[in-house]
């Protein structure tokens, strides 16, 4: 994988993160804001400027792509290395949390 | 009786923030902006004084209809643009939370359109003042030519009002870019 692109959104804003994360399923963008509201209890909301940012970025860095437009709407979806960069996240949250925790991984 | 009011009044690159808050209180006195033509005249119409937010995007002509459209989806109304600036508004009775409120939500986004201000806006005009304005203004003063002292009150005028421009967007845009990164 592009070092760049690793280093540029390993590890990523929480907004990029839940960006990436629900475009496992193609979305656009106030669509994936309602599903973040949602998800965080109301605790994350991400503003339009925000989200039309990150999307671009993330669009011209090749995470995620153009799937279809619906209703004047453009639907962005994951790409493999998008996949590859949200496995990353996970895989460091998922560390962080378990050593927050106290829990050794590696026994 | 008038229902349109011009008012001139000058922001610089590094004033937006002054410019919302100037906005929403020319809309809490019942004056509603309509439209702004460059570089500083703002129309306004008469309307019932209401509490409205008003933002400011810097996307210098990058802007897409699925950014429109986004913005629109979140409820923001477009008011128009002025060179390179988007004006969005929203009334208060509709904004339930701070964020909503915002057109930027975390400071990276900020911080990144202070950037995008900075290498479109002030980049260029400290380029021009050091290769047009600078040079001019020093050839001028060599000069013994009468049609000469013309050019150097009109270079010296520019010299000044550039410096000035350039010193106080640089300062504070930085500071801008400070308070949202130590956040």
């Amino acid at each position: 994988m592009n070092s760049k692109i690793k280093r540029i959104y390993v590890p990523m804003t929480e907004s990029g993160f839940y960006i990436l994360f629900c475009l496992q399923q193609p979305q656009h963008g106030y669509g994936i804001s309602q599903q973040v509201k949602q998800m965080t209890g109301g605790e994350l909301i991400i503003s339009a400027g925000t989200m039309y940012g990150t999307l671009s970025k993330m669009e011209k860095d090749g995470l995620i792509a153009f799937d279809r437009e619906e209703e004047k709407r453009k639907l962005y979806r994951i790409t493999a290395l998008g996949e590859e960069i949200l496995n990353l996240e996970i895989k460091r949250i998922e560390r962080l949390y378990k050593n927050s925790k106290g829990v050794k991984i590696n026994e | 009786m008038n229902n349109k009011k011009t008012v001139i009044r000058f922001f610089t690159i590094a004033d937006y923030e002054e410019e919302e808050v100037w906005l929403h209180n020319q809309h809490k006195n019942g004056w509603k902006l309509m439209k702004m033509i460059p570089p500083c005249f703002f129309v306004f119409e008469k309307c019932t004084p209401e509490d409205v937010t008003y933002r400011l995007d810097y996307k210098n002509n990058t802007e897409t209809s699925n950014y429109f459209q986004i913005f629109k989806d979140y409820g923001w109304e477009y008011i128009g643009q002025c060179i390179g600036w988007l004006y969005f508004r929203k009334s208060s009775s509709e904004i339930d939370s701070e964020q909503e409120g915002e057109i930027f939500s975390d400071n990276e986004s900020r911080v990144d359109m202070i950037n995008h201000v900075v290498k479109t806006r002030l980049l260029p005009i400290t380029i021009i003042f050091l290769c047009c304005v600078l040079p001019n203004f020093l050839r001028s003063i060599t000069d013994s030519d009468p049609i000469a002292t013309v050019f150097t009150i009109i270079f010296s005028f520019l010299t000044i009002l550039y410096i000035y421009l350039v010193i106080y967007c640089g300062l504070k845009l930085r500071k801008l870019k400070n308070k949202y990164s130590n956040n």
